[in-house]
């Protein structure tokens, strides 16, 4: 059992659940408290060690299914199908093993050890004998369902099913000997045929339940990594779906992580006025003291976002991660363009954040039918929205910089950032197309103080993290 | 202790709490095991209850430490009375005198004062707070820590010291070492997530809403007199409400509020306008009025056709709900 929880713990790891030592151990001790045969009070004392974070229980209770349910249930359930066929109820069935016992003991002394148990229904043992052939045929190694049959010849193999074939067929020969009525050995010979064959499905079963472990464990994790890694533009529904999710999981962790740095900043000035009143019950005699607390300033963030079609997908991640994050600044405003310029703060102060998204996206606020003109939308936030800009503000553009060949005016890129503390520009696009074609990334870069290609979800938060603690 | 997790599901019940076979499990594991347990879960679901029905069930006293931002070791563990040592000091003014009489310069009187240390720096003049209380109890207690995602990291790092060994050093009266385990519960919201060592300390218990049925059973039993009918339908209409995007998602507490109000209010059934009323029993934003409102419409229209549309509906539906 011990070894069972072990493997467990490293299922739920391979599925991003970080189990640990101690944890395991835990599981140990809690599970022989409750012991197995309750399999409600085993999930529960598993789930209750193992599983900490409530987001990870739907993939334990999925993972325990498998784990658990797996070999033990299979056989149970061949033995019942057998049981229905002959159409026996539970007392007459056991009667009937019984009698086979009988037979057994006078007829089956050459018969092997698995023939003996899978005779008599005897399914403990029969399931360490299956496992153990597992072992020797490797099949923790499958890996797709075209290899299932080639392992189950090899667990038949471990298991020698041939041999077990054979002396089925000779004990069958030998029940027409032997002194039983004629229904007694119909009904004989009935079982001995089905329970080969519930052998037979039992060994293919449990291959193919092995597969779907293997596949389970796979299927999560390699679709993450790839979401994570695929470009913004190369998203499907589904994908977009769960990027927002992501999205949002990942801007709580960052909360988590900001809030906490926050907290240990330094201690500010002694406050002689606060040591005071809180010593008023001592008469005054500084036992505790108290200090000023130094007042960490938010950031305060303007968003000019380009809503081009070119990188519509990754305006709205950047968008949508930076609203998440709005607890941890002061004042965020945003200022989405293509060629105009328009801003979108009251949308997400207001609604939901997807229907903000969608609002800015579509084309109410501005024509987002345009060519994109960077050196137009800079100039109109220059002569419209540059008070927005002061000296504690950063200043995050997204957009790949591709002006159409327009006139790039940079010198407002200049004056903005010459007012704000920082200018931070996202770029969608590869690093090694910048500057190629109408992309006037090479001018405004100059006046930016971090250039950043932002073309996924791991990149995206490698650049957030960095711009969130300062 | 518990026998077995039958008798705590047993104990449980007849303290009018209905515990889930996975809530018991984890109850009898953490009394068994002596390990704390982390009981998470939206608010409202009864985490606080299940550490008074445990107290209760087992004759044991609970006692109860309230987290909050900015909580420290002072007011969790314990504080020195300096109020009542200055008082003495003064009291005993002449006594202290007669101590130092005939002493020979300063470094001998304040070695005779060093002697009587032990008497000022006792336990008479520590004010245990419940950390202590429960450490230094006589009788095996209950220790509830509420809503510990309150509290902020150096307060986790502090209660983790406590929850491995269960002692305190005190620089004065040295080690205290707990002479019974308690069993230690604490709740949290989520608002915040603890840190792992926290929580690999700890078992782990997630409450969630409850399912139809097993609200129902609550309110039959929490609410013995409600009709049959207002209790059916009121669980209903919650558990719609629970699918809802709201901003705070009415717990079972507010179902339990909600029966109750209206039970005292002689109502039989939804279908009548102090209803409307009394929705703030369990919504409590403005914006989740209104989709409450939308979704109770939506209810009794369903109600209504389902049951034929016998009754003529017109003004008494306009009027139900505006």
């Amino acid at each position: 059992m011990q070894e069972k929880l072990v493997e467990f713990a490293k299922l739920l790891r391979e599925n991003g659940v970080r189990v640990s030592l101690a944890e395991t151990l835990d599981a140990f001790s809690a599970s022989e408290i409750t012991g197995l045969s309750e399999r409600d009070s085993f999930r529960a004392a598993l789930r209750a060690t193992m599983i900490k974070r409530s987001s990870e229980l739907p993939v334990f209770e999925e993972l325990f299914d498998v784990y658990f349910s797996g070999l033990g249930e299979i056989i149970k359930q061949a033995s019942k199908a057998v049981q229905d066929a002959l159409s026996m109820s539970d007392q007459e069935f056991q009667k009937f093993l019984d009698r086979i016992e009988e037979m057994l003991k006078k007829e089956g002394k050459n018969l092997s050890e698995l023939a003996k148990q899978l005779l008599q229904n005897n399914s403990g043992a029969m399931e360490k004998k299956l496992r153990e052939a597992a072992r020797a045929a490797r099949l923790k190694g499958i890996e797709r369902t075209i290899e299932e049959n080639y392992f189950a010849r090899a667990l038949a193999r471990e298991l020698g099913l041939d041999k077990i074939e054979a002396e089925i067929k000779e004990l069958r020969e030998q029940l027409e000997k032997m002194d039983l009525g004629t229904e007694m050995k119909a009904r004989m010979e009935e079982y001995l045929e089905r329970r080969l064959k519930a052998l037979e499905d039992i060994i293919r079963r449990y291959v193919r339940m092995e597969r779907e472990k293997r596949d389970i464990r796979q299927r999560e994790d390699q679709k993450m990594n790839q979401i994570a890694e695929k470009s913004f533009y190369y998203l499907s529904e589904d994908e977009l779906k769960k990027m927002q999710e992501a999205v949002q999981k990942l801007a709580l962790r960052l909360k988590n992580v900001i809030s906490v740095r926050r907290k240990h900043s330094k201690k500010g000035r002694f406050d002689i006025k606060k040591t005071l009143r809180k010593n008023m019950d001592c008469g005054g005699v500084p036992f505790k003291l108290r200090f000023e607390e130094r007042k960490k300033e938010k950031p305060q963030v303007v968003i000019l976002c380009d809503v081009s079609d070119s990188v519509r997908n990754a305006s709205r991640f950047m968008l949508q991660f930076v609203y998440s994050l709005q607890d941890l600044y002061s004042r965020v405003r945003s200022f989405i363009f293509v060629s105009e310029i328009g801003e979108v703060t009251e949308h997400f102060r207001t609604g939901d954040i997807k229907d903000a998204l969608d609002v800015a996206l579509k084309g109410d606020i501005i024509n987002v039918y345009a060519h994109s003109n960077f050196g137009y939308a800079f100039r109109s936030f220059v002569s419209d929205h540059i008070g927005a800009i002061n000296k504690r503000t950063t200043v995050i553009v997204l957009g790949d910089a591709r002006n159409n060949y327009n006139l790039p005016h940079d010198w407002c890129l200049r004056e903005i950032h010459q007012r704000a503390k920082r200018v931070i520009w996202l770029n969608p696009e590869s690093r090694n197309t910048w500057g190629f074609g109408d992309s006037e990334m090479d001018k405004y870069q100059l006046h930016c103080d971090m250039v950043e290609e932002c073309r996924n979800l791991n990149q995206l938060y490698r650049v957030v993290d960095r711009l969130v603690v300062r | 202790m518990f026998s077995s997790i039958e008798d705590v599901i047993e104990r449980f019940a007849k303290n009018n709490y209905i515990a889930s076979r996975r809530i018991a499990t984890v109850i009898y594991l953490a009394a068994s095991l002596k390990k704390p347990v982390l009981v998470e879960g939206p608010a409202g679901v009864g985490k606080t209850d299940l550490a008074k029905v445990l107290s209760t069930s087992l004759g044991l006293e609970m006692i109860r430490l309230q987290c909050y931002e900015g909580l420290d070791e002072g007011k969790a563990l314990y504080e020195w009375e300096y109020a009542k040592q200055l008082l003495y000091t003064q009291i005993l003014k002449d006594k202290i005198s007669e101590v130092l009489t005939g002493a020979k310069g300063l470094k001998e009187a304040v070695d005779r004062i060093a002697k009587e240390d032990e008497v000022f720096f006792s336990e008479r003049f520590v004010l245990p707070r419940p950390l202590l209380k429960a450490i230094s109890s006589e009788k095996q207690c209950v220790l509830l820590i509420d809503e510990i995602d309150k509290s902020d990291s150096e307060f986790e790092a502090f209660l983790l010291e406590l929850l491995s060994d269960f002692q305190i050093s005190v620089p004065e009266l040295g080690t205290l070492k707990a002479k019974h385990i308690p069993l230690v519960i604490l709740t949290s919201n989520n608002a915040r997530e603890m840190s792992d060592a926290l929580k690999r300390r700890c078992l782990h218990l997630y409450i969630d809403f409850p399912s139809r049925e097993q609200e129902l059973e609550i309110v039959k039993l929490k609410v013995p007199d409600a009709a049959k009918k207002l209790a059916d339908e009121v669980v209903t209409v919650v558990q719609s409400l629970r699918k809802l995007d709201l901003k705070k998602t009415p717990g079972i507490s507010e179902t339990l509020d909600w029966v109750k109000a209206l039970t005292l209010l002689n109502v039989e059934s939804l279908d009548q306008e102090l209803v409307n009323e009394t929705l703030d029993t369990i919504v409590k934003y403005e914006g989740d009025v209104r989709k409450a409102q939308e979704e109770l419409k939506d209810y009794v229209r369903r109600v209504r056709a389902r049951r034929g549309g016998t009754e003529t509906t017109g003004s008494s539906d306009k009027d139900l709900l505006n």
